[in-house]
């Protein structure tokens, strides 16, 4: 009677019923591969067998013994790209942070001019693929080290850049931090935008300092935005693989993914997939601090109903050339990148920027006019490509609802039910894939559902198992997003519904979605755009019927065909472009959260 | 207590159904012996072949496959891991996704494809007297060579001996791939570790300085010696083609590499200067198979058998005849390469999968610790 009450009671609150739906489904998708991956760093596999003499299959310990206790060997496999690691991830952090903190506050509480294209333009570095950005650096900055042609800075101002400006822990921090910075800025413009002016309000009328009360009033109020976007980005960071393969590579600055690539593309498999581990572990442990931080305080709520106005902080003289220095840098960011991607795609030989030597022909050529590249017609002749690219936009569409959805869903319940077990099992669940290296995940996914298992059939060569492992991916972008605006939301205006007897799901449609719409929209444009630019995760999963845009853009790539695949990258930057704006123009919301508009 | 024991059975009931997904036993395939015709009846009544590719150009020949026996090719290019990674997974899971393979990176390829029975190699009747032995089993589609390329702006270079690229001179004007971004790499610097080739090491060394080689206490034999003194001038690169591109360059200076010789067909176009030092001793560089497989759960397998002996015809190899790309089959000679294929293979490192199975882990620790 006792339990059946209780349980009853527990049911009756829509966040319960979520969480024990969300469990099952997570610890299904995320922690069966968990456990398959903690059980790879104790046996032999198939390559490992002939050095360990073992049956493949069998127990061992070495892996973590080579790893972690090996005095020839753990320094240069582990230790000293772990510290790399966390010197460039901690960078990173900083830079975004600083970068997307400072930005957020310009255009949300001062009268900076141009906030509408700033608050767009600032977002293009993270559609844009990483390495590319990185490309772009080695481009400009490279030096004699690595022979070839001088890079642009170089045969420009006649001056070397240094190796550790070019190459190494700088760079890598430096374009990683910029990469993401649109995650901080997202995460604290939001906050800052839907703070309560009151409170700065009160202490101002009582001739509190600007600096006091940003001090004791808007930094604790962006505490969660700024601990979870440390957590996004510092995360992102150390799972980062391209950026530090392209920069660190002439130095050989080695951080951890790249060694977790060399082990895992290498014969030593299990060594990478303890390391793999390892990461999660950090990743979990920055989480746990992250619950902590916001469990103890519990009131960050901003949202009260109430309404508030938010003075601007006049910049007076300075503002325009705050404003000017301001676009100027987003542009350099932004726009550059896209019109070196353009110029590049139209070239006919590298590294020849004359108008005698451009071309239309890797866009619209046929075939015959395309001997120089194998014959491969134009990009937007090139039937393939329209159907990858269909594949692709259809994917991305389909994971980005999903994901967004459960996400918010989990961020509304976690919120909800903050405090319990159980809310905190399903922050952890939700956020592992985040930090399973792709390649580990997806072949796992591979072999659970290439057969079939008890009531799920086999998935294998569906796109249904693509939406699953991107949904599963990218579901920590919106849930983290839900949990941030929810944990702004007070109670308050719940209850005041739940009182007069307004369901569950009318609450919800009525009340909290249209207040958080920003966060949810962004909660699905994050996992769009990151699938749209995903490869590692599809790669081992496609069949050629729902090849994706990104595997053509491998294979290019591949071919040091840099006209298609700068093309191909043009192409992906644009329609997300496009979409962020259509959805902008069609619900008010876009990614950027229009926090200036 | 209660959530302990719920996550219990979660688990329980989670790793049940996991479990189920044992193999079906693969029921052994009988192998009759049929004439072309035959062949390519059974080939066109399976209608379709899928392919996983290690080059683009697979696509190429796919297409005229297609064109003449009228059997639809799917055709996808993917790196060696993913490639070792979806096979083996999909051969375990016992789909019949790919029928055919064409990988490298024979250190992998041997225990996790050959020696798990993922796959088979099939050789044609007609070209088993073409193909020397060796390279029947696991059957190799083609060589591709990586040599000791150089910047020829300002003439032939004079180096005659690997030794002379570890010297202080020639600190960081040495480019070569990091072996870890592809096994080849590592395969061959492996081949090098093993005594026959450590010797020639040694012995080169002395026919260049007069005196007996003298090892670090860290190094085995005269092999890591020289991998070991490579890596100290070595400008490590991500990818053939940029090395091809860095090395090339006009302006550059004296500049070595160790590329595919492959990317020499593009220089012209790109405006790089660049030539292979074939006389270098006691090796100009290495060569590294290309295998061809067919999968154990392959449902067209005619299909497969007619596209590996199509694939090594003198018809269908075209694409594969520039320089730098090898088949091991007598009659599939380049008109315009003036070395042939058995010169290479005297003045080449080729790779032995068994052996850089075993002893690769040691070189790739070894290659970490000097890094």
């Amino acid at each position: 009677m006792k339990v059946s009450f209780k349980l009853r009671s527990f049911l009756k609150k829509p966040q319960n019923i979520i969480l024990c739906i969300m469990f099952l489904f997570l610890a299904y998708l995320t922690l069966i591969p968990m456990i398959i991956m903690i059980k790879d760093t104790v046996t032999v596999h198939a390559s490992e067998a002939m050095r360990l003499k073992k049956p493949i299959g069998s127990f061992t310990l070495n892996h973590w013994f080579k790893v972690l206790f090996d005095k020839e060997n753990s320094w240069s496999i582990f230790y000293k790209p772990f510290i790399n690691s966390l010197i460039t991830s901690l960078g990173a952090c900083l830079i975004s942070l600083v970068v997307g903190g400072v930005y957020a506050w310009l255009i949300t509480r001062t009268n900076i001019k141009y906030k509408k294209a700033l608050s767009t333009l600032f977002i293009f570095p993270y559609i844009m693929p990483s390495w590319t950005l990185a490309l772009a650096w080695f481009n400009i900055f490279k030096n004699s080290l690595v022979g070839g042609t001088p890079g642009m800075f170089a045969s420009l101002t006649g001056i070397e850049p240094a190796n550790w400006f070019a190459y190494g822990a700088f760079p890598i921090a430096l374009v990683t931090g910029l990469h993401y910075a649109p995650f901080a800025y997202i995460n604290i413009g939001g906050i800052l935008r839907n703070m309560d002016a009151n409170l700065e309000e009160a202490a101002l009328m009582l001739k509190s300092t600007r600096s006091r009360i940003v001090r004791k009033i808007t930094i604790p109020m962006v505490l969660p935005a700024i601990l979870s976007t440390f957590l996004l980005v510092f995360s992102s960071a150390m799972s980062s693989f391209a950026v530090p393969t392209f920069l660190g590579l002439p130095v050989r600055y080695q951080v951890l993914t790249t060694q977790l690539y060399r082990t895992m593309n290498g014969s030593q498999k299990g060594q990478g997939y303890a390391m793999a581990l390892i990461m999660i572990i950090i990743g979990v442990g920055i989480l746990a601090f992250n619950q902590r931080m916001t469990g103890v305080r519990k009131n960050y709520t901003t949202i009260t109903g109430k309404s508030s106005n938010i003075a601007l902080v006049n910049l007076k003289k300075a503002r325009s050339v705050i404003s000017i220095i301001a676009i100027i840098l987003v542009l350099i960011v932004s726009v550059f990148p896209l019109i070196s991607f353009a110029l590049e795609s139209i070239i006919l030989r590298p590294g020849n920027y004359s108008p005698s030597n451009f071309t239309l022909q890797f866009w619209i050529g046929t075939s015959e006019q395309n001997k120089i590249a194998n014959s491969e017609p134009g990009i937007l002749l090139n039937p393939g490509l329209w159907r990858a690219l269909w594949n692709s936009i259809k994917l991305s569409v389909v994971c980005a609802f999903s994901a967004g959805t459960l996400g918010f869903l989990v961020g509304y319940a976690i919120v909800r039910a903050r405090g319990t077990k159980l809310s905190t099992a399903v922050d952890n669940l939700a956020f592992f894939p985040y930090l399973m290296p792709a390649m580990a995940f997806s072949a796992i996914y591979l072999s659970m559902f290439s057969v079939r298992r008890g009531i799920i059939p086999s998935l294998y060569g569906s796109f249904f198992i693509l939406v699953l492992i991107g949904t599963v991916k990218y579901m920590p972008f919106a849930s983290r997003a839900g949990i941030n605006s929810m944990m702004q939301l007070s109670n308050q205006i719940e209850e005041a519904g739940e009182i007069i007897g307004v369901s569950w799901w009318k609450r919800m449609t009525k009340l909290v979605v249209p207040i958080q719409k920003t966060s949810v929209i962004s909660g699905y444009l994050l996992p769009f755009i990151s699938c749209m630019r995903e490869l590692s995760l599809f790669v081992l999963l496609v069949t050629p019927q729902n090849r994706v845009l990104t595997t053509l853009l491998f294979q290019y790539n591949e071919k040091g065909w840099s006209q298609f695949s700068n093309g191909i990258n043009l192409l992906i930057v644009i329609i997300v472009i496009f979409v962020n704006t259509l959805v902008n123009k069609l619900t008010g919301a876009s990614i950027d959260k229009g926090i200036g508009g | 207590m209660k959530k302990a024991f719920a996550i219990l059975l979660v688990l329980v009931v989670a790793c049940s159904l996991f479990a189920q997904g044992a193999n079906e036993a693969a029921a052994p395939k009988a192998e009759p012996v049929m004439t072309h015709d035959e062949l390519v009846a059974a080939a066109q009544a399976e209608g379709t072949l899928t392919i996983y590719s290690y080059s683009s150009r697979m696509a190429k020949i796919g297409e005229a496959f297609q064109n003449l026996y009228g059997i639809k090719v799917e055709c996808t290019q993917l790196k060696d891991a993913e490639m070792i990674e979806k096979v083996s997974t999909e051969a375990a899971a016992g789909l019949d996704a790919a029928d055919l393979i064409y990988c490298q990176d024979g250190s992998r390829v041997y225990p996790e494809l050959i020696l798990a029975g993922y796959v088979t190699t099939y050789v044609p009747e007609d070209y088993k007297a073409l193909i020397p032995e060796t390279y029947q089993d696991p059957l190799v589609f083609e060589f591709c060579n990586k040599l000791f390329m150089y910047n020829n702006e300002n003439g032939a270079s004079d180096l005659t001996n690997i030794w002379q690229l570890t010297e202080p001179q020639w600190k960081n004007k040495v480019q070569t791939k990091d072996g870890f971004q592809e096994g080849v790499n590592l395969n061959f610097f492996t081949m090098i570790t093993r005594d026959d080739w450590a010797q020639k090491i040694a012995d080169a060394y002395k026919a260049l300085y007069g005196k007996d080689i003298v090892l670090d206490a860290d190094c085995k034999n005269a092999g890591y010696q020289w991998i070991k003194g490579l890596y100290a001038n070595v400008v490590l690169g991500k990818s053939d083609t940029t090395i091809h591109e860095q090395v090339g360059a006009a302006g550059v200076g004296d500049y070595y590499g160790l590329y595919t010789y492959n990317k020499s067909r593009n220089s012209a176009a790109k405006g790089l200067h660049t030539a292979p030092n074939t006389a270098m001793q006691p090796f100009a560089g290495f060569m590294y198979p290309v295998y061809t497989f067919i999968t154990k759960n392959a449902k067209s397998v005619n299909a497969a058998k007619l596209f590996i002996e199509y694939a090594s015809s003198n018809e269908g190899f075209e694409v594969y005849k520039v320089l730098g790309d090898y088949s091991p089959k007598a009659d599939l000679v380049n008109p315009e390469d003036p070395i042939s294929f058995s010169q290479w293979e005297q003045i080449l490192v080729v790779e032995d999968p068994a052996w850089c199975a075993e002893a690769r882990p040691d070189v790739e620790e070894f290659i970490s610790r000097i890094m």
